[in-house]
């Protein structure tokens, strides 16, 4: 383990009475760095907090927004629930994936894009909407999507999954 | 018609409430001050008591009756705040997350003083990334201020707030799956009994309360538990907000006195249907709750009366479908969502809710059959009721209640291999 | 007691009982697949929904505990709906390959499904497909698709062996069993979990597609191969061992057995199995029958017996009838003392006083552990004492030369092998005095012992002067009103059966003392290596490898003119013989055997030896009759057994025990550190899989087989100039080992942990009779490093 994630593990452990807690906010800062959890993070992870690697493989992939593969530099999570879907996701989706070339859960080739349709991101009265990178976007059409993107591409870089 | 004066919701979209001047300015922290200086917490928890506030989370039970059970042992207990909505069609959370924050921050402190914790934890969803750091910023500016930390406003006592962020998991705001996600786990559901007031966080006696909830024990301790009780039917009383989306004119939060019918709220607040539409159905609770149809548009939105009509107010995610919603559709993207959030412990919830979103899909593409349709009849009784966590009973209702009200338009799309109406999404260009 | 009604039953269990269990109580066979009754109710399956009067919903029996006056119904028809629906639903996405899953006619999914599940399939879904012939490494291959996420297997890994390495991954229907990474599940308990599986998602790779259950003869039989005693089944078909499986004794096993028992038996099978006497012949070792290789060896024995130069080795690898029929066979055939069963680091096989119960492990407050490693020497105790310390709060504390791996938490205390009765001395005087002294571990232990309420020690029998100081500090402790025992872990198998039947220089069966005592192993090993003995007779034994000073060892084997080996298979020390008798195992045989506690236990006879292998009682019967006696000895164990009895009741012993006859190479000495680290001291390290026996040849071990080691500590392994991986030539008083280097911060400084029992590899060509021992130590030439 770096000097550097052992300490921020370390500040992250006394948040909390027990040293596990600390688990998912360290993966989740190893992901902002990493692109995703790699298989050193769980380790070190695992080393950290005091449970075996097996376990932190488990508790990793439990949750959606901890990838356990290398994912685009630009997270696109599309909502796909009822009431966006009732104010036209589903054309959204269509359209962002002809758009970028990639289906739910694909990067792009590239390594730039990756598109995932997920469940409802609680801002259903402007849908439908998006995230990008953790970032909300509301009322999203086909038109609005095409700005979007340029703005994204031309933004300097940016951690994917930001941790706090 | 007047509509209901905000209570919580209070200048949010006004005036910048996460400016600790501007918030202070506006009746912050007031009643923060009154319950420390002024109150016991045995005091605080009877003014909760008495103003009869259920839970704004989903279940809808009495807080100070949940407060109460903690034991009176002298050991530490925790205060766990649940701001991990993702409830599909409930977006008030996020919105008092974002725009009211220290609002929550006092609602805690006051809560935690009453139940004597000393220690708060708040489980804010991974996906509410801004919010979280709206939130800390406001909990830097709440300490600055001496309204959390050591010795709160010189008073004896003290309370540490940790924020501590989702990673993905719609289960993990069922209040014992949260509990094991801050421990660090699978946020799994635990076995019950024990309940979380006798061992919640790290196995000590917890309560698990929703924000909405708590920004209301604010206004419970400045204004009176007779204020808030008098607002709405007696067992229910008290303003909630409402998140009203799909096919309304102006989608959005509404706090409204509870009581009031479901077509007030979709025609007065939320401004009515769109243009030469008509309604079809709404579901009052979020993903959970059964649907409503035009019919009942006359039902009270309270705990008490939509429960009475087999369906509930759950979180207060009021979603509106009008005609051009196809029933099979929207069951097909509720089916979806519970098999796509289930755990995986519970064999009826993660295998009959996987076949469950399998068939409806299969219904929806036109390739469904009706031998389909009879095990959906039948499967409800052994799907609901059957599991662990409330997560599995939340499967069936939507697509029951649909099933039971159009089953001609499941017929119809058996008959016509897909979808005989022709939806045109209001979002799409 | 609650008294409650069940199906119009009454029942009356103890508060705090499971309705699953209070109707088992009443012969009522609720369904369950997540609930064991050896782990936390998990609640997860939900086929055991009961309906309880009083509580709208339908609750699980597994996890709802009994109040009064409840009643329960566990057939009615909206019981029968759910569990239809359970079933179903597991069945959804099943693959439904009975026909060929080794678990057909033992599975709960199939069973329950005939007596609960939906009449016709409604399911028209095609399947979701998932993984299937998952290698788990060492041992189990997994079916995903067959698995129905009840989880036993992933909480066995947590709550029962506290390893956590078999886990589930992902959620929902997506649920899989894995491990991290994919990697391997290793643990010493992994066949467990193909037990406990209740569907064919687990399976032993031992026993895939071998035999159906329906088609198995079964024998009730006890494990033998630590001291342990874990009570097993041996399944066989066609006279043929197919699996073994437990069979619960609460007091000994917990239902539990580790894989080294489960799966050593396939040994008998490989052609390293003894199948015919052996007699040297030109050198050569060449087939013979039974009674020429009795005549020869009568001839011979009788000859060195008459001369008085004869000794007999052996004992702790047979029966109890067996050990009984060897120490007389010694002792009334031969006319001779000189017999020991130690032929290993071990001088003693039980505590003369205050034996401890293995379940006094299971409320222990403090568990202290001198020298023996657990996990590797006596697994199922060690599954105890992570039990006691995870689930139950107990203290655990190692003393020893060097910091084993163990599962659950400890605090470790370094003691070389030669001070450790100093130490409990020093304990036993400030328990005692009540004010302890010495160094602050010792005063802060001396505290812990005063503090606890209940405390076992587990000792090795290495040492007599720390046992000694052993019993008594636990007499202090129990004069100061606290419950206190003692565990000696044994060497063998049935290590302690043969002490007490008599296989000991000084002691007879029963521990009445001799009159004239022998040699022990080590002088009996001298004096052949000093031409002083005309024979030598070991019976399951193997001191060519095991006896800590390898070179006496070997030295004595080829220079007695005249050798004879009782074993099962072509042993290091059977190749220096002139005769070699085939062996039955143990499966081959039935009688008793004695586990480390004292508790002697029956087993039964699985399979019939092959045709020239006979059991050693039939061998010792066989040479007795040839040399004249033939009312000394028959082979038959129950007349031997009641022989044993009606010796140990005259011998009437009573504790203190009297110790087993101790030579001049007894307790090992303490040793200086070489402050110049030009030799280091070796420390040999147990480990589960290795030995000469039947882990050397048995298929099944194959795999597990540890590869040898010599570890450093960093600082030594810098001054030395090794990586991790190097191979290291580690030189000593009886030759050398060439052995690959790791570096592991755990080890003493000055010291070098080197793998035991290992036939490539033997340590004892670099300790004395002792168990201690230095060495230099060589880097391997440059470019030969192996990878980790
Ligand atoms: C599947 C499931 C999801 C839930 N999600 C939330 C949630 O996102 N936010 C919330 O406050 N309560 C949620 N709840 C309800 C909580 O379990 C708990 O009842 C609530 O947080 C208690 O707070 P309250 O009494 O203030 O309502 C959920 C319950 C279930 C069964
Ligand atoms: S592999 Fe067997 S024991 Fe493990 S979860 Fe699956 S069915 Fe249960
Ligand atoms: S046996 Fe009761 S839920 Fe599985």
């Amino acid at each position: 383990m770096t000097p550097e994630r052992l300490a921020r593990g370390q500040e992250l452990i006394a948040r909390y009475p027990q040293p596990q807690s600390a688990l998912i906010p360290f993966l989740q800062y190893c992901q902002e760095q990493d692109g995703y959890v790699t298989l050193q993070a769980m380790k070190d992870a695992g080393e950290l907090v005091g449970v075996t690697p097996g376990e932190v493989e488990s508790i990793a992939s439990f949750y959606t927004l901890l990838f356990k593969e290398r994912v685009g530099k630009h997270i696109i999570q599309v909502c796909r629930t009822l009431s966006c879907s009732l104010r036209g996701a589903d054309e959204l989706q269509s359209y962002i994936k002809r758009k970028l070339g990639i289906g739910h859960l694909e990067t792009s080739a590239d390594g730039r894009f990756y598109y995932e349709e997920v469940e409802c991101l609680a801002a259903c009265d402007r849908a439908p909407c998006l995230q990008h990178n953790l970032e909300f976007h509301y009322d999203v059409t086909p038109a609005a999507f095409d700005q979007l993107l340029e703005a994204w591409q031309t933004q300097p870089p940016q951690p994917a999954m930001p941790a706090e | 018609m007047a509509l209901f004066e905000p209570v919580i919701m209070k200048g949010i979209g006004e005036i910048d409430l996460t400016d600790i001047d501007v918030y202070e300015r506006n009746g912050g922290f007031a009643g923060l001050r009154k319950a420390l200086r002024e109150m016991t917490p045995d005091s605080v928890t009877a003014e909760v008591t008495n103003s009869n506030l259920r839970g704004r989370g989903g279940a809808g039970f009495p807080t100070g009756r949940k407060w109460g059970f903690l034991p009176k042992d002298g050991r530490q207990r925790y205060l766990v705040v649940n701001c991990d909505e993702a409830e599909p069609g409930t977006f008030k959370d996020r919105m008092l997350l974002e725009y009211t924050p220290l609002q929550i921050i006092e609602g805690i402190v006051i809560s935690a003083y009453a139940i004597g914790a000393k220690q708060a934890y708040i489980y804010i969803r991974g996906e509410f990334l801004n919010g979280s750091r709206i939130f800390r910023n406001a909990l830097a500016a709440a300490s600055s201020r001496h309204y959390l930390g050591e010795r709160i406003l010189d008073t004896d006592f003290s309370l540490d707030l940790v924020v501590h962020r989702g990673a993905g998991a719609y289960i993990c705001g069922e209040e014992t799956a949260q509990l094991e996600s801050i421990e660090g786990k699978r946020g799994e559901p635990r076995l019950k009994p024990p309940f979380p007031a006798i061992a919640g966080l790290y196995g000590l006696p917890t309560v698990v309360n929703n924000v909405e909830t708590l920004c209301y024990v604010k206004h419970i301790i400045e204004r009176g538990a007779q204020w808030f009780a008098k607002i709405g039917p007696e067992k229910s009383p008290g303003p909630k907000i409402m998140s009203v989306s799909g096919h309304v004119k102006k989608p959005g939060n509404y706090e409204i006195p509870l009581g009031i019918p479901a077509r007030e709220l979709i025609e007065e607040y939320a401004g009515g249907l769109l243009p030469g539409r008509t309604l079809k159905a709404f579901q009052p609770g979020g993903a959970s709750s059964a649907a409503l149809f035009v019919e009942d548009l006359d039902v009270a939105i309270d705990f008490d009366s939509l429960g009475a009509k087999r369906t509930m107010l759950g979180s207060g995610g009021f979603v509106v479908m009008d005609d051009t919603a196809c029933m099979v559709n929207c069951a097909r993207t509720l089916t979806r969502f519970f098999e796509h959030e289930s755990c995986g412990q519970c064999t009826p919830c993660r295998e009959g809710g996987q076949w469950v979103a399998r068939m409806v899909a299969r219904l929806e593409a036109g390739e469904g059959s009706e031998e389909d349709l009879r095990v959906l009849d039948t499967i409800n009784s052994t799907i609901t009721g059957t599991n662990l966590c409330p997560l599995g009973d939340s499967i069936m209702p939507f697509l029951a209640s649909v099933l039971k009200r159009f089953p001609e338009e499941f017929a119809a799309h058996i008959a016509h291999g897909g979808c005989p109406l022709k939806q045109t999404p209001v979002g799409a260009a | 007691m609650v008294k409650l009604l069940i199906d119009g039953q009454e029942v009356t269990v103890p508060d705090g009982t499971l309705v699953v269990e209070a109707a088992k109580e009443l012969g009522t066979q609720i369904p369950v697949y997540c609930y064991h009754p050896k782990m936390d109710p998990a609640g997860l399956c939900r086929i055991c929904l009961v309906e309880i009067e009083k509580i709208p919903k339908l609750q699980i029996a597994c996890a709802t505990r009994v109040t009064e006056g409840m009643v329960v119904h566990t057939m009615s028809p909206k019981v029968a709906e759910a569990r239809r629906g359970v079933l179903e639903f597991l069945l959804l996405n099943h693959p439904l390959d009975c026909p060929i899953c080794d678990k057909g006619g033992e599975c709960d999914l199939q069973d329950f499904t005939m007596e609960y599940g939906p009449g016709a399939s409604r399911l028209t879904e095609p399947k979701l497909h998932k993984p299937k012939r998952v290698d788990l490494g060492p041992t189990i291959v997994l079916d995903e698709e067959r698995c129905i996420l009840c989880r036993r297997c992933t909480r066995f890994d947590d709550e029962i062996a506290q390893e956590r390495n078999l886990v589930v991954v992902e959620r929902g229907h997506s649920s899989l069993i894995g491990t991290v990474d994919g990697g391997d599940y290793e643990s010493y308990f992994s066949g467990n979990t193909t037990e406990i599986c209740p569907v064919g998602a687990l399976t032993s790779k031992a026993y895939r597609f071998r035999a159906r259950p329906w088609d198995l003869g079964h024998a009730d039989s006890v494990c033998t191969q630590c001291s342990v005693g874990c009570n097993y089944r041996v399944d066989t078909r066609f006279g043929k061992i197919m699996r073994t499986f437990t069979r619960e004794n609460p007091a000994v096993d917990g239902g539990w057995i580790c894989d080294r028992g489960r799966y050593t038996f396939n040994y008998l099978y490989e052609s390293a199995r003894v199948r015919q006497p052996l007699i040297r012949r030109d050198r050569e070792l060449e087939r013979a029958t039974l009674s020429e290789a009795l005549a020869v060896t009568a001839e011979k024995l009788g000859a060195a017996a008459a001369a008085g130069r004869v000794g007999v080795i052996g004992g702790g690898r047979l029966s109890d009838e067996e050990a009984f029929a060897l120490q007389r066979f010694a002792r009334e055939v031969l006319r001779t003392n000189n017999i020991d069963h130690r032929a290993r680091l071990q001088k003693y096989a039980s505590p003369a006083r205050f034996g401890a119960r293995l379940t006094d492990i299971d409320d222990a407050d403090l568990i202290l552990v001198f020298g023996a490693v657990t996990p590797e020497q006596a697994p199922i105790l060690d599954l105890r004492i992570r039990r006691a310390v995870a689930r139950h709060g107990a203290r655990l504390v190692f003393v020893g030369p060097f910091k084993p791996e163990l599962a659950v938490p400890f605090d470790y205390v370094e003691y070389t092998t030669g001070a450790i009765g100093d130490l409990m001395e020093a304990l036993a005087s400030g328990v005692a005095r009540g004010v302890p002294d010495g160094a602050p571990f010792v005063a802060e232990l001396s505290k812990a012992l005063s503090d606890a309420g209940k405390i076992v020690a587990v000792h090795n029998g290495r040492n007599v002067v720390a046992a000694t100081a052993l019993e008594r500090l636990v007499e202090t402790l129990r004069g100061n009103d606290k419950s206190a025992g003692i565990l000696v872990v044994g060497s063998q198998g049935n290590a302690r059966g043969a002490e007490a039947a008599g296989c000991v220089p000084n002691l007879g069966p029963g521990y009445a003392p001799v009159s004239n005592p022998g040699l022990t192993t080590t002088e009996m090993l001298q004096a052949a290596a000093a031409g002083k003995l005309d024979a030598l007779f070991i019976v399951g034994a193997n001191p060519a490898l095991t006896f800590p000073d390898g070179g006496l060892a070997r030295k004595a084997l080829e220079t007695v003119p005249f050798l004879a080996v009782s074993d099962q298979l072509l042993t290091e020390t059977a190749s220096f013989a002139d005769v070699v008798f085939a062996a039955a195992s143990q499966f081959e045989k039935r009688g008793h055997v004695t586990n480390l506690e004292g508790r002697r236990q029956a087993f039964a006879q699985a399979i019939e030896a092959p045709v020239h292998v006979a059991a050693d009682a039939a061998i010792l019967a066989g040479l007795a009759n040839a040399m004249g006696r033939i009312d000394v000895l028959f082979d038959d164990p129950d007349w031997l057994f009641s022989r044993l009895e009606m010796a140990e009741q005259a011998a009437g012993t009573k504790e203190p025990l009297p110790r087993p006859k101790l030579d001049s190479a007894a307790a090992p000495q303490a040793e200086a550190l070489d402050a110049q680290r030009k030799t280091f001291a070796v420390i040999p390290v147990p480990k589960l899989y290795a030995g000469g026996g039947a882990a050397a040849h048995d298929p099944g071990l194959e795999p597990m087989r540890p590869q040898p080691r010599a570890i450093f500590s960093e600082d030594d392994a810098l001054l030395l100039g090794i990586a991790d991986g190097r191979i290291v030539t580690l030189a000593g008083r009886n030759g050398s080992i060439t052995v690959p280097a790791r570096i592991d911060a755990r080890t003493p400084a000055g010291s070098v942990l080197v793998t035991a029992d290992m036939p490539d590899a033997p340590v004892n060509r670099l300790l004395d009779a002792s168990g201690t021992g230095r060495v230099t130590v060589t880097p391997a030439e440059a470019r030969r490093e192996v990878t980790a």
